[in-house]
């Protein structure tokens, strides 16, 4: 594991990583604030406070994972420290898991920041458990699942530019239907097919479930839960697909 | 047992052949020096030879190793430098070599003792600590050679290991080299531009040209390939006629510098006899002042033989005998 070392000592340890953890803080604190504070946000029902907390923490979540390993492989490609990484009797999949590992610990990272804050918001209901669980379940298969076929990306493109941007159009396009979509669209046939594919609309809806319409038990949310493994699986595969071998030609 | 074998290997890119074609055997102990002009493949050879990088056809074994199956247990016992290494420029030396040293699973106090014994060789014990960002081009270049060995390789790779060096430190490698490769009969496999330093290091020396091994063998080997093995310098005292008998020697000769008190012309001609060569000297009453054998040099034979117009299954290449130059006129070099 010491590939995933290194990548947690530059990501978590060193300035560089605590100025990510900082404005992660930060968001969530003026979030939390203004759902708290504000007059029309704070009139919301503390189960909605919760729910809309919970988006921000998925989405950041997602972002983060996504530009930390679609830029992991490409950055050393760019540096050409990568070729090193490939003459050392490491399988190149290990190398790739290790990677992958480093942008999940990230995810982790930012959830156990947010979890004082959830704590925060549910209090005085028995949201708190349920938000804390169903936050760090979904985020987690999000963050294994965007982390995977981003380093996938990454192993394929080879530039950091480009992976990046390949990398958040993908997140962009997995929340653009339960994020920016009017109600009306997404009550249309293409709406709905789109909501029924999608692993974050499951992830959203999930959420709303659980923390508005208070159905926290597990197998009320089955429905939602299997597309979002589903997916996870399938970038899993991917990712395991493109990245048993590397080849130097394109350096 | 740590020899190199590629057999028929290789490389295409679309309808681009890099490598075509490539046999050959190092053996173990060998500091084999691969040469070639720009884009010959010898970068892609290396690379193919180390498993970083998968041939279209052929096979390579290294270390008795087949690549394709063993790649795993051939990165155990190689060290490669590639020609343009990336570095982790926050690490500083003992570090970026430490953690090498962890991806080649050696154990802490090894790894510890091992990378102090390295940074002294390669000439960085005083720079351990220092960042390598700080690091000049040629210091680079040490601390990636020290990468290359922190697993103590049987099979050396060195793809242009003194570039950026100065030639003190280019000397200090190379000795340090020549040391590895005599007192741990490491193989060694080199790909350098600098022929001077590939004629006096290798003991076998390979030609690449547009992907294709046009030679391969001792230096002498090559000498012999190229059909320049003879030549003979003389020297003699220039008087008024001295250029005009030149012209008319029954010799192969190109007149190679002319000065007010002598001219030099050299003697190409694989079936000279020195007899005859004194007695036609005598007998046109050249006076003498010097007469050695040249041996041509690993540029001259590069040179002719990635000549584009060269083939050596054909007619081999001579020197031609040179338009005679009227007296006192100065023949250009």
């Amino acid at each position: 594991m010491i590939i995933y070392r290194l990548e947690i000592s530059g990501s978590i340890y060193s300035w560089r990583g605590a100025a990510w953890i900082i404005t992660a803080a930060s968001i969530f604190s003026l979030v939390a604030y203004l759902l708290l504070t504000d007059k029309e946000l704070s009139l919301l029902d503390q189960g909605e406070m919760l729910f809309t907390f919970s988006e921000v923490i998925i989405v950041l979540g997602l972002v983060m994972s996504g530009i930390n390993s679609s830029s992991s492989i490409s950055t050393e490609i760019e540096a050409g420290t990568f070729e090193c990484l490939l003459l050392t009797p490491i399988k190149h999949v290990q190398i790739a898991i290790q990677k992958m590992l480093s942008t999940v610990t990230i995810w982790i990272v930012l959830y156990l920041i947010s979890i004082p804050y959830l704590i925060v918001l549910a209090n005085g209901t028995n949201l708190a458990i349920s938000a804390i669980l169903y936050v760090g379940l979904y985020g987690t298969l999000l963050s294994i699942a965007i982390s995977t076929i981003s380093i996938a990306l990454s192993w394929m493109l080879k530039t950091s530019k480009n992976s990046i941007m390949v990398a958040l159009m993908i997140v962009l396009l997995l929340s653009a239907p339960s994020l920016f979509f009017a109600t009306s669209l997404r009550k249309t046939d293409f709406g709905i097919m789109l909501e029924n594919i999608n692993p974050f609309s499951h992830t959203i809806n999930s959420l709303d479930s659980v923390l508005v319409d208070n159905q926290q038990a597990v197998y009320e949310q089955f429905t939602h839960i299997w597309p979002v493994l589903v997916f996870t699986i399938i970038c899993s595969i991917i990712f395991l697909t493109f990245t048993r071998k590397f080849e130097v030609k394109m350096l | 047992m740590y020899g190199i074998s590629a057999i028929a290997l290789e490389k295409t890119y679309g309808s681009f052949r890099a490598v075509d074609s490539l046999t050959f055997n190092v053996k173990s102990g060998d500091i084999f020096g691969l040469i070639g002009p720009n884009g010959a493949g010898k970068t892609t050879t290396m690379r193919m030879l180390c498993g970083t990088l998968s041939p279209t056809a052929g096979k390579t074994i290294v270390g008795g190793f087949d690549i394709a199956k063993e790649s795993i247990k051939i990165k155990t016992i190689i060290g490669f430098l590639p020609e343009s290494t990336g570095f982790y420029n926050w690490m500083n030396g003992e570090e970026y070599l430490y953690y090498f040293a962890r991806l080649y699973n050696i154990k802490e106090p090894i790894a510890r003792k091992n990378i102090r014994d390295l940074l002294d060789r390669v000439g960085l014990a005083a720079k351990a600590f220092a960042p390598i960002a700080y690091y000049s081009r040629g210091m680079k270049q040490r601390l990636a050679l020290a990468r290359a060995m922190i697993n103590d390789p049987k099979i050396l790779f060195l793809d242009e290991p003194t570039l950026g060096m100065d030639p003190r430190g280019q000397q200090e490698i190379q000795k340090m080299l020549l040391d590895l490769n005599h007192e741990k009969g490491v193989t060694i496999f080199l790909s350098s531009h600098a022929l001077t330093d590939v004629s006096t290091f290798c003991n076998q020396i390979g030609i690449l040209n547009r992907g294709r091994l046009i030679a391969h063998g001792s230096l002498n080997d090559l000498r012999k390939l190229v059909n320049g093995s003879t030549r003979i310098l003389v020297r003699i005292l220039n008087t008024q006629e001295a250029i005009s008998k030149l012209s008319r020697s029954p010799f192969n000769n190109t007149i190679d510098k002319v000065t007010e008190e002598s001219v030099d012309f050299i003697i190409s001609d694989d079936n000279i006899e020195f007899n005859q060569l004194v007695d036609w000297i005598r007998k046109e009453n050249f006076k003498l002042t010097e007469l050695r054998q040249i041996k041509m040099n690993l540029d001259e034979i590069f040179l002719r033989l990635t000549n584009p117009t060269y083939d050596k299954h054909s007619t081999p290449v001579t020197i031609k005998k040179s338009p005679s130059p009227q007296v006192g006129q100065t023949p250009s070099k």
